[in-house]
């Protein structure tokens, strides 16, 4: 074949340059999906994004860090233009925690910082990631896809507590 | 005795049967833009005729805190009337006006006073410095988004239910956005209004009130 279509030598290291680098990013995907299991959002759950605030899991009453029954923390949030609904949240450090999260209106993103907390959220879907928080501290959580004119200024808190004062203030539990 | 008493504590606590109501019950579903899009203008002009008395089209008398309607969105009026009409919107004067209302007469007032000329706003002599900035630029510290990315930067509102605001009585704005502080108004779903209203200061809030007064749509 070489002798049909001659290639450049400097050319063909650079073939081998870019088939090196694909090999690396997919050993990457693979390495990180088979050995630390992170792997896209599998379910896909639809919601009404109109009717969102008229009940069940989205209503307004129902946002915020809660314990399941089963020990699990549960973090709900709506995102809508220009915010993170509750605007405040403390979640605890170490501890694995699940967000569930909405938009009330158009696309937007749910992006912390220094975490690897990142997701799209979609109107019509329900975005869950489930994480934990390494350090203390006050993050941003900023929307990360634009979503109009008040795009720059969307962007709430997470307060990460230490697991002990976590434990402190458990009054959280059964919310 | 004891133990039921602690029970009821218990579920008041932990929110069990007490269900809080949404800040509002209308829901922007199609249907519910279909019902305000075909609203009739006609039938809107002979209920709006009793409106008339203090929604009247001209300047407001100074100190009214009623607001000028003319040219505002249809959706607006509607989601207004209807929470008047649930409740979710506390008012002495429009709850019983609204109660006898249907879902349909209100898209037809709202569709009717939407297609009116909005009021030429008067020009503020002076603008505020911190309103003109809050208006264009909000303010990153506070996590204000400005006012026009809502409102747009002439007032004149957007889809769905952001409420155009120039021309608007100034006493009104000002009264809303108080409302909107202290939580009195609470009709603003996820409560983005009443977070954005606590962080402004009555001067602001004054200032901000004279800014859009002075708008023209």
């Amino acid at each position: 074949m070489s002798n049909l279509i001659p290639v450049h030598p400097l050319e063909k290291r650079w073939i081998y340059v870019v088939l090196g680098v694909i090999a690396l990013f997919l050993g990457a995907i693979f390495y990180t999906a088979l050995v630390h299991q992170v792997h896209p959002p599998g379910a896909i759950e639809t919601i009404d994004s109109a009717t969102l605030h008229l009940g069940g899991e989205f209503a307004e009453d129902k946002l915020g860090v809660r314990t399941d029954a089963d020990g699990h923390l549960r973090a709900t949030l709506v995102a809508a233009r220009y915010g993170f609904y509750p605007r405040e949240i403390r979640v605890p450090e170490g501890l694995p925690i699940t967000f569930r999260i909405a938009s009330a209106d158009v696309l937007h993103g749910m992006h912390v910082p220094m975490t690897n907390l990142d997701t799209m959220v979609v109107p019509g879907y329900v975005s869950t990631v489930t994480t934990t928080f390494p350090k203390p501290g006050e993050y941003p959580m900023l929307c990360n896809e634009y979503c109009g004119m008040g795009h720059d200024h969307m962007w709430s808190k997470v307060i990460v507590v230490s697991r002990e004062s976590w434990k402190a203030a458990a009054p959280q539990t059964g919310r | 005795m004891k133990k039921a008493c602690l029970c009821g504590l218990l579920l008041v606590a932990f929110g069990g049967p007490v269900v809080a109501e949404p800040s509002s019950k209308v829901a922007w579903t199609l249907e519910t833009l279909a019902l305000v899009k075909n609203g009739d203008r006609e039938k809107g002009r002979q209920i709006a005729e009793t409106c008339a008395a203090c929604h009247a089209s001209g300047p407001q008398p100074a100190g009214t805190t009623f607001p000028d309607l003319q040219g505002q969105l249809a959706t607006y009026l509607y989601k207004q009337l209807r929470d008047y009409k649930d409740g979710t919107r506390a008012s002495e004067i429009m709850a019983p006006i609204t109660a006898s209302l249907s879902d349909k007469d209100m898209a037809d007032v709202a569709a009717w006073y939407s297609a009116q000329p909005a009021q030429a706003g008067a020009k503020a002599e002076t603008v505020s410095e911190t309103a003109e900035r809050l208006v264009e630029r909000g303010d990153g510290r506070r996590i204000l988004p400005s006012c026009n990315a809502c409102h747009e930067s002439d007032g004149r509102g957007q889809t769905i239910d952001v409420p155009a605001l120039a021309g608007q009585n100034p006493a009104y704005t000002e009264q809303t956005l108080l409302d909107y502080k202290s939580g009195a108004r609470h009709n603003d779903i996820y409560g983005r209004m009443r977070t954005i209203a606590r962080e402004l200061g009555d001067e602001d809030i004054r200032q901000l009130a004279r800014y859009y007064a002075g708008l023209k749509r």
